[in-house]
C-alpha cells in the first residue's frame, strides 16, 4: 500500500529513437483487436433469415425433456423448413429468466407459462393474441375443453392454450393410514371433518408424524376454501374476499395446529418452499400434502409409500378445469404463423399427443385425451384420469386467471400466513397487516 | 477511478538517462505513449461504459419511473419521487429489510474481522504445517457465495440435519436452525463469519511487515503480551484493519446468495432472513417492481457510500500510517 520504490517507469532507459515503426504496428494491432469483435459483433446480428428459427422455452425435469423433445423433433420431420432450438430447465428461476429475457426484448417465440405468470405477461403485451389464429382454425380449438380454452383468456383475448388440465388434490400416504388402520380420506368431507381426521391420525402415530400439512399460506388452497362457500379470490384486478374470511381462514389453521393436527411451523415452512422433494408425504412427517392431481406420480417415484387422491375437502363446486401450464406466444415473434402451427400441433396431433403423454396434465383435446386414457397402464397415470373425470361434472365455473400483481400478493400471503404460524401474529391482526400489504401488491 | 491509476507526471527538472537534452522529441514520444495508453485503456473503458457506467444511469433515471420489465420503452411513466416516497411510507418490508440487513451487517462483519484476525495471528508464527493449516483456513473463503455452499449449509442446520444429530451426542436438542425465524439469520451470519479466509490472508501480509525491533525493544521494557498487541500489533495493523473493514462491511451489505438459497428466494421464515439486496431482487423479478426495485438499489447505494465515507473521516483519528504523513 504504501510504496517507497520510485515509479517504474522513472528508472527505465527511454527505447531507441527506431522503435517508433514497432510502436505505430502495436498501435495498429490494439486497434484491430479491438475493432474487430465490434465489426464481427454487428455481422452476426444482420444475417439469420435463413429458413425459420423459432425460440422454444419451457420448464419441467428430465422426463419431460425427452418427451417435449421428441414432439418437437416430429413437428421438425413434418415441416423441413422450421427449426425449433427448444431450451428448457427446472422450475426453480424459470420466471426470472422468462423475465429477464423478456424484458430484453428477447421474449422467447413460444413458451411455457401457468395462470401464476399468464397475466402478468398478458396485461403487459408479452404475449401474442391467438384469437386470429383460433378463428381462422390455423389453432383449431374446438375440440378442446371449452372451460379450458376460456380459462386461457384474458380480457376477451385468447393469449395462451392449456397444455393439459389440472386440479389440486390432496395427495395421501395410503401405506401409512393401512398401518395406522384409519380411514382414507373421502370426497365431500367438510374443513372440520377432515381436521378431526388428521388430529386422529396424529395422535394414532404415536406423534410419528402428522395427520395434515397446513395449507394456510398456499393461495390455491384459500382460493377452493373460498369457492367452497361461493366465493371467489380475485373479482378483476382486487380481492373479492374480506379480511374476516381471512381471519377465518387463519383461525381454522391455528386451531388445527392447536389440536395436532398439523405440524410445527418451521416443518411447515420447509414443506411450503421447496419442491416435491420436501413435501410431507415424501419426508414422512405427515400423511397428506396439498398439491396438484399431475404431481401424484411424480410424487409417488419419490416416496415407497403407495399415494392416494381426493379432492380437497369443502364443497367440489370449488374446483374448476385449471390449465395446469399454457403454451404462450411471443408478441414480438417475427413467425406469429409458425408459433400457431406449432402450438396447434402439439395441443391437437395425436402422435405429438401420445407422445407427451399426462406430463402437463390431462390433454387438452378431447380425442386425445379419451385415446390415452384407454392406452394407459401407469397405476398413478390412471388414477389421475379417474380423479378428473369423477369430478368433471361438479367443476364450478372457471374463474378468470389471477390478475397482474398476483406473483406478489403469493408472497405477501405466504409471508403473512406464516407470522401465524410461527406465533409472531394473531389470526385477526394478520389478516389486517394482509389487507394492508395486498393493496400495494395489486396496485402494481 | 480512472484518475488514481493515472502514471504519476515526472518531475520537469530530473534529466533521464538516454536522452538528456531534446525535450521536444521526448514531449512528443510522451504524447504518443498518453495516446497508446488510452488505445490500451479502450476495451477497459468500453467495458465500464458498456456494462456500469450506462446501466446506472439508466437505473437511475428508471427510479423515477414505473418501468416494469415487460412493457414496451414507450409505456413507461415518469412517478418522479413516488418511488423514493412509497419505500419510506408504503412499505413494511423495506424497514423489515433494513433491520434485517443492518443486524447481519452490525454483528457478522466485526466478528469476521475479529475471527480473522486472530487465527491470522495463530497462524504468523513459522512452525511446521503452518502452510497448510493457511491453506485450509482459506479454503471456505474460496467457495465464496456460492450456491452450492448455501446449499449445504441448509442441509446441515435443517431440523433433521446434521448439525442437530451432531449435539444430540450430547444430548442438546437442536433447532430447526434455518427454519426457525429466531435463528435463521444467525445461521447466515455463521455462515458469513466461517468465509474469514480473505480478510485474514491481508492480515498476515500486514502481520509480516510489523518491525520485529518493535517487540523486541517492547518486550525489553516488560510489556506482556496483551500491551504488545495493543500498543503495538493494532496501530501497526491498523491501515489493514481499515482496508479489510471497509471492504468487509460493503460485502455484508451486499451479502444475497446464501439467505437467497437458504431461504428459497422468500426471505423466511417470516421474513427473518430478508435481506435489502433480496427484497429489491423480489420487487424487480419476482413482482416486476423494477422503477421501485431502482429505486431501492439508488438508496442502498447512498447509503453504502455514506457508511464508507463515515469510515474515511473516522479514519484519521485511529489508522496510523506507518511513514507518519496520514496522522
Amino acid at each position: 500500500m504504501q510504496s517507497t520504490e520510485p515509479h517504474p517507469r522513472a528508472t527505465r532507459p527511454a527505447p531507441a529513437q527506431g522503435t517508433s515503426r514497432r510502436r505505430r504496428l502495436r498501435h495498429a494491432l490494439t486497434a484491430a483487436i479491438v475493432a474487430v469483435p465490434l465489426v464481427l459483433g454487428a455481422a452476426a446480428c444482420s444475417d439469420d433469415d435463413e429458413g425459420t428459427t423459432v425460440e422454444f422455452f419451457w420448464w419441467g425435469g428430465d422426463a419431460r425433456a425427452t418427451m417435449t423433445q421428441q414432439a418437437l423433433d416430429l413437428y421438425q420431420s413434418k415441416h423441413p423448413d422450421v427449426k425449433i432450438n427448444a431450451t428448457w430447465q427446472t422450475f426453480d428461476g424459470y420466471y426470472d429468466k422468462l423475465a429477464t429475457i423478456s424484458g430484453g426484448g428477447n421474449a422467447p417465440d413460444i413458451f411455457q407459462i401457468d395462470d401464476n405468470g399468464l397475466a402478468e405477461y398478458a396485461a403487459r403485451n408479452v404475449t401474442l393474441d391467438l384469437t386470429p389464429y383460433v378463428e381462422s382454425k390455423k389453432l383449431d380449438l374446438s375440440n378442446h375443453y371449452e372451460g379450458l380454452t376460456t380459462y386461457g383468456q384474458i380480457d376477451g383475448k385468447q393469449v395462451a392454450v392449456a397444455t393439459g388440465e389440472n386440479t389440486p388434490a390432496l395427495i395421501y400416504d395410503k401405506t401409512k393410514l393401512a398401518e395406522l388402520g384409519v380411514d382414507e380420506p373421502t370426497e365431500g368431507w367438510t374443513y372440520d371433518e377432515y381436521i378431526t381426521w388428521a388430529a386422529s391420525v396424529t395422535e394414532k402415530s404415536g406423534g410419528e408424524y402428522f395427520g395434515s400439512m397446513d395449507p394456510s399460506s398456499d393461495y390455491k388452497a384459500l382460493w377452493l376454501w373460498l369457492r367452497s362457500q361461493g366465493k371467489e379470490f380475485y373479482n378483476g384486478t382486487q380481492l373479492a374476499f374480506t379480511q374476516e374470511d381471512l381471519t377465518a381462514w387463519f383461525t381454522l389453521w391455528q386451531q388445527a395446529r392447536e389440536k395436532g393436527a398439523t405440524p410445527p411451523a418451521d416443518v411447515v415452512h420447509e414443506a411450503v418452499t421447496g419442491s416435491v422433494d420436501t413435501q410431507l408425504v415424501v419426508t414422512g412427517k405427515g400423511a397428506t400434502s396439498f398439491m396438484w392431481s399431475n404431481q401424484l406420480g411424480e410424487l409417488g417415484k419419490a416416496t415407497e409409500s403407495e399415494l392416494g387422491m381426493v379432492p380437497y375437502p369443502g364443497d367440489l363446486k370449488g374446483q374448476w378445469a385449471r390449465a395446469s401450464t399454457y403454451w404462450a406466444g411471443s408478441r414480438a415473434t417475427e413467425h406469429p404463423e409458425v408459433v400457431a402451427d406449432i402450438i396447434n400441433f402439439l395441443t391437437n396431433d395425436p402422435e405429438a399427443g401420445a407422445i407427451l403423454g399426462t406430463d402437463r396434465g390431462l390433454p387438452p383435446n378431447k380425442t386425445t385425451r379419451a385415446a390415452l386414457e384407454s392406452a394407459q397402464t401407469d397405476p398413478y397415470a390412471k388414477a389421475t384420469f379417474v380423479f378428473e373425470n369423477g369430478m368433471a361434472d361438479q367443476f364450478g365455473p372457471a374463474p378468470a386467471p389471477p390478475p397482474k400483481g398476483h406473483s406478489g400478493l403469493r408472497n405477501t400471503l405466504r409471508d403473512i400466513a406464516e407470522s401465524v404460524t410461527y406465533g409472531t401474529a394473531t389470526p385477526a391482526d394478520a389478516a389486517a397487516q394482509f389487507f394492508t400489504e395486498a393493496t400495494a401488491a395489486l396496485s402494481g | 477511478m480512472a484518475v488514481s491509476t493515472a502514471p504519476p507526471t515526472r518531475p520537469a527538472g530530473r534529466p533521464r538517462p538516454g536522452a538528456p537534452a531534446r525535450t521536444r522529441p521526448a514531449d512528443a514520444r510522451r504524447r504518443a505513449e498518453g495516446r497508446a495508453g488510452y488505445v490500451f485503456l479502450t476495451p477497459w473503458l468500453l467495458g465500464l461504459m458498456a456494462i456500469t457506467a450506462v446501466p446506472m444511469l439508466l437505473s437511475l433515471y428508471l427510479s423515477f419511473t414505473d418501468f416494469d420489465v415487460l412493457s414496451d420503452w414507450d409505456q413507461i411513466n415518469w412517478v418522479g419521487f413516488a418511488n423514493y416516497e412509497r419505500m419510506f411510507t408504503q412499505d413494511p418490508v423495506f424497514w423489515k429489510s433494513v433491520g434485517v440487513t443492518l443486524t447481519f451487517a452490525l454483528i457478522a462483519v466485526p466478528l469476521k474481522l475479529a475471527a480473522a484476525l486472530g487465527v491470522a495471528m495463530l497462524l504468523n508464527r513459522e512452525r511446521r504445517g503452518t502452510g497448510l493449516f493457511r491453506a485450509l483456513f482459506y479454503l471456505p473463503s474460496l467457495l465464496g457465495g456460492s450456491v452450492a455452499l448455501a446449499l449445504v449449509w441448509r442441509a446441515i442446520f435443517s431440523r433433521d440435519g446434521s448439525f442437530n444429530a451432531f449435539l444430540d451426542v450430547f444430548g442438546i436438542t437442536g433447532q430447526p436452525w434455518v427454519n426457525d425465524p429466531d435463528w435463521a439469520l444467525e445461521t447466515l451470519m455463521v455462515l458469513a463469519i466461517w468465509q474469514f479466509g480473505a480478510p485474514m490472508v491481508i492480515f498476515l501480509a500486514g502481520l509480516k511487515q510489523v518491525p520485529a525491533e518493535l517487540y523486541e525493544a517492547a518486550e525489553v521494557d516488560g510489556a506482556g503480551p496483551v500491551r504488545r498487541f495493543w500498543h503495538i500489533t493494532l496501530p501497526m495493523l491498523s491501515p489493514v484493519i481499515f482496508f479489510n473493514l471497509v471492504l468487509e462491511t460493503i460485502n455484508g451489505f451486499q451479502g444475497f446468495t446464501s439467505a437467497y438459497v437458504v431461504s428459497d428466494g422468500t426471505g423466511g421464515p417470516v421474513g427473518s432472513t430478508m435481506l435489502y439486496t433480496l427484497h429489491l431482487y423480489t420487487q424487480g423479478f419476482t413482482e416486476f417492481k423494477m422503477g421501485y426495485a431502482s429505486a431501492l438499489a439508488w438508496v442502498f447505494l447512498l447509503a453504502i457510500g455514506a457508511i464508507t465515507a463515515l469510515f474515511f473521516s473516522t479514519g484519521r483519528f485511529w489508522v496510523h500510517y506507518a511513514d507518519g504523513d496520514g496522522k
